[in-house]
């Protein structure tokens, strides 16, 4: 038994290390860094200097960064809802015995499987385009004038709608393998009580997928939190303040934007240490509304 | 014997990953920041001006290294291989190109302050002036022994020394700046537009005032053409010739800090000037559109003119498929303006890290890339203004290189914009909403500006 646990020491001693050397160390190291005054993310702790709460103070002081936080909060609650919404009810269909299943979750899914690049340009050059656009197509089909869909009053619920689009696919199949392990003599004997089948699943197939909807929002609270491709696909020049979420704030305010040299390695180093708590604070909350929610058949 | 094959593997696993983590810095004594330069070479193997070949192989068993902003099978990737196989066969140098592509902006600060083994990096000449200016090499004075301004600009290297140089508080000197960049891709700004549909319309001679640039707008629309082609992605660009030629750079980095804006009657003016152009119908429909496709319209004959910077010429006629008759002239200038005659110019720039152990090496490779048949080639294949003014234009950029060797007073891309970092991207969609017509005079849109204030 003693020889076993020597064996195990060594065995996990890289895996630690790799841990502690790639996430614990980097982790302190930007909290550390958020009290800081520092100009360069990789800049010798000898030319820090104590900032104390000053970064902070900065960011929440900054219109942009607060706009980002509220645009993040849009997403993570609108686009949430329709996500998972979408994503349940495409499940229950897909798993309801319809006919072409396979089809309907490969289908379901395959945005998933294009790259998210190719993804939004499609939505912007085709979809959202405004002169030959196929959703201006359809408005003037009905005899409408041509809307400006990436105008800056809707851009943001544009690139929202077309995230949503590309997000679904990925939480029905959550969603599915979670109805799919719910045993089936449930429904049947559900069926033979005379139950319809909205009965049947808000009576059986929700409560029992709370674990699953609980890891779920676990995963689009990370989604939105570390949301960033699609910002910068749909304000491709430069950022823009219908599109800005925080991880392109701080990308900006680390690196620098289009004819920008200012950089400021503290402050984005706070706004990391922010979705962290964010991200955390989401964890926590979900846990506790989740509780008891792990299911064994 | 199995506790003992278990500690080791696990020994070997430690030491690869330790290994695999072990950066490779220079030698301690080399990664000061470079504040002289090294006597030039004097028996440099490029070719000299003449393109006379030079004797013998001079960099033979040298290796360099270049982190490039491009992609191997981009255009200008293409043309710097063909450079680097030229230069290996004529010097004997071995140089291995990394392609970084765009984002090398991310690692490169990150990299020179870790001494990472490079010796050439390119990207934009205004952060290699300001953010890694204390880990480039000074190529002044091998700059100087090839005669580099003779045939480069020196709105580039002016500039560059200026950036470079560092003051007090006061304003006063405390330490020289020096060449730290060698240009390799210039842009230059203004309003470029298609010959043809100018002669279409019956414009003959291109606007210097507003009120010039006004009647070529009317003539363009009666002639069933969009005068201007805007996308979001540039308003601010776009606005802020506008506000340069009332205001100029200082003036806008004032109001940028301060605010105020509503109180200076030449912000108001040039929001006005805007605002009248959207009432007048003069933007494409449309307009402002996402990138690119206001842009576009020029390319299917839609639209006529655009502010922006040359590659726009290179990215419609990628578009659209077509050859347009491109030609540009400077923003023009405004009754009472204060800067009715700078442009926007900028460039892609190559520099050597301070702690190269082959800077000579380095500076002739980039001599011989940026000047000469290569510059030419670079020019021709990627549809740009050459870095060596001796060159010839492509013909989508004729013109260029008389605007950027006479440019004495160069803008920049925006900077009195970015004065306030927290408020960068608030102006930026104030400015779209101005060209989407939300503002029925200039005073409101200046009062919507301090409001964010």
């Amino acid at each position: 038994m003693k020889k076993n646990k020597s064996m195990i020491f060594w065995f996990c001693l890289p895996a630690l290390l790799s841990l502690l050397i790639m996430f614990v160390y980097p982790v302190c190291r930007t909290v550390a860094m958020s009290f800081f005054q520092v100009e360069s993310l990789t800049a010798s702790t000898a030319d820090w200097s104590f900032y104390g709460l000053n970064n902070y103070l900065k960011i929440f002081k900054s219109q942009s960064f607060l706009t980002s936080m509220q645009n993040m909060l849009m997403i993570w609650v609108v686009g949430g809802v329709f996500t998972l919404a979408l994503a349940m009810l495409m499940a229950v269909v897909v798993t309801s015995g319809i006919r072409g299943k396979k089809f309907f979750r490969a289908a379901i899914y395959m945005p998933n499987i294009i790259s998210a690049v190719a993804l939004a340009t499609m939505w912007i050059q085709y979809i959202f385009q405004y002169d030959h656009g196929l959703l201006n197509e359809i408005v003037m089909l009905f005899g409408g004038d041509k809307i400006k869909w990436l105008g800056s009053d809707i851009k943001f619920w544009a690139m929202t709608a077309s995230f949503i689009f590309g997000s679904v696919g990925y939480y029905m199949l959550i969603y599915i393998s979670g109805i799919e392990g719910i045993p089936q003599d449930l429904f049947e004997a559900a069926t033979i009580d005379g139950a319809s089948k909205g009965k049947q699943f808000f009576s059986i197939t929700l409560p029992l997928l709370k674990g699953v909807i609980k890891t779920s929002v676990t995963f689009w609270s990370i989604n939105t939190t570390t949301f960033f491709l699609w910002t910068k696909m749909f304000s491709p020049i430069d950022t823009e303040q219908s599109t800005i979420v925080p991880v392109v704030y701080l990308y900006d305010t680390v690196f620098g934007g289009k004819g920008v040299i200012n950089r400021d390695a503290g402050a984005g180093a706070a706004v990391g240490v922010v979705l962290t708590l964010i991200i955390i604070a989401v964890y926590v909350v979900t846990e506790r509304l989740f509780r008891g929610s792990d299911l064994e058949y | 014997m199995k506790k003992i094959l278990s500690v080791l593997l696990a020994a070997v696993m430690v030491m690869a990953m330790l290994a695999g983590c072990t950066s490779n810095n220079p030698p301690a004594n080399s990664t000061a920041p470079s504040t002289n330069s090294t006597a030039p070479s004097t028996n440099s193997t490029a070719p000299d001006d003449q393109g006379n070949e030079p004797a013998g192989k001079q960099y033979e068993g040298v290796n360099l290294t270049m982190w490039s902003m491009w992609n191997s099978d981009e255009p200008q990737g293409k043309v710097i291989q063909e450079a680097v196989a030229a230069f290996e066969e004529k010097t004997g140098a071995k140089i291995t190109v990394e392609w970084k592509g765009r984002s090398v902006n991310e690692i490169l600060s990150a990299s020179l302050e870790s001494g990472e083994k490079f010796d050439i990096f390119e990207d934009d000449y205004q952060r290699i002036a300001n953010i890694y200016k204390d880990y480039t090499y000074d190529l002044t004075d091998m700059a100087k022994a090839a005669g580099y301004a003779d045939h480069s600009y020196a709105c580039f290297n002016d500039t560059v020394v200026e950036w470079t140089t560092e003051r007090d508080e006061n304003g006063n000197v405390t330490k020289e700046g020096f060449l730290n960049s060698i240009a390799e891709q210039p842009q230059v700004g203004g309003i470029f537009y298609d010959k043809d549909a100018f002669t279409k319309a019956g414009v003959t001679a291109e606007p210097k005032t507003w009120t010039e640039f006004l009647d070529v707008c009317q003539k363009l629309k009666d002639a069933g053409i969009a005068p201007i082609a805007q996308d979001s992605a540039y308003a601010d660009f776009a606005f802020y010739h506008q506000l340069v030629r009332h205001l100029g750079e200082d003036k806008i980095t004032e109001l940028d800090t301060n605010g105020g804006w509503a109180n200076d009657a030449g912000a108001v003016a040039a929001a006005q000037e805007i605002i009248d152009l959207v009432n007048a119908g003069y933007f494409a429909d449309g307009a402002p559109d996402e990138y690119p496709s206001s842009q576009n319209k020029i390319g299917f004959g839609q639209a006529a003119m655009i502010v922006c910077a040359n590659y726009v010429t290179a990215e419609v006629n990628g578009a659209t498929g077509t050859e347009i008759n491109w030609g540009l002239f400077n923003y023009p200038a405004v009754d009472g303006g204060v800067d009715n005659g700078s442009a926007y110019i900028g460039t892609n720039s190559l520099a050597i890290t301070s702690y190269t152990e082959n800077a000579q090496a380095a500076f002739d490779f980039i001599m011989f890339l940026t000047s000469g048949e290569m510059d030419q080639k670079m020019a021709d294949t990627a549809a740009q203004i050459p870095a060596d003014s001796r060159n010839t234009a492509p013909a989508n950029l004729t013109g260029t290189i008389e605007t950027l060797l006479s440019a004495d007073s160069p803008m920049t891309w925006c900077n009195g914009f970015n004065a306030r970092d927290d408020l960068k991207t608030s102006i930026k969609s104030t400015i779209v909403e101005l060209f989407e017509g939300k503002f029925t005079t200039g005073e409101d849109f200046c009062k919507a500006l301090d409001a964010l204030y």
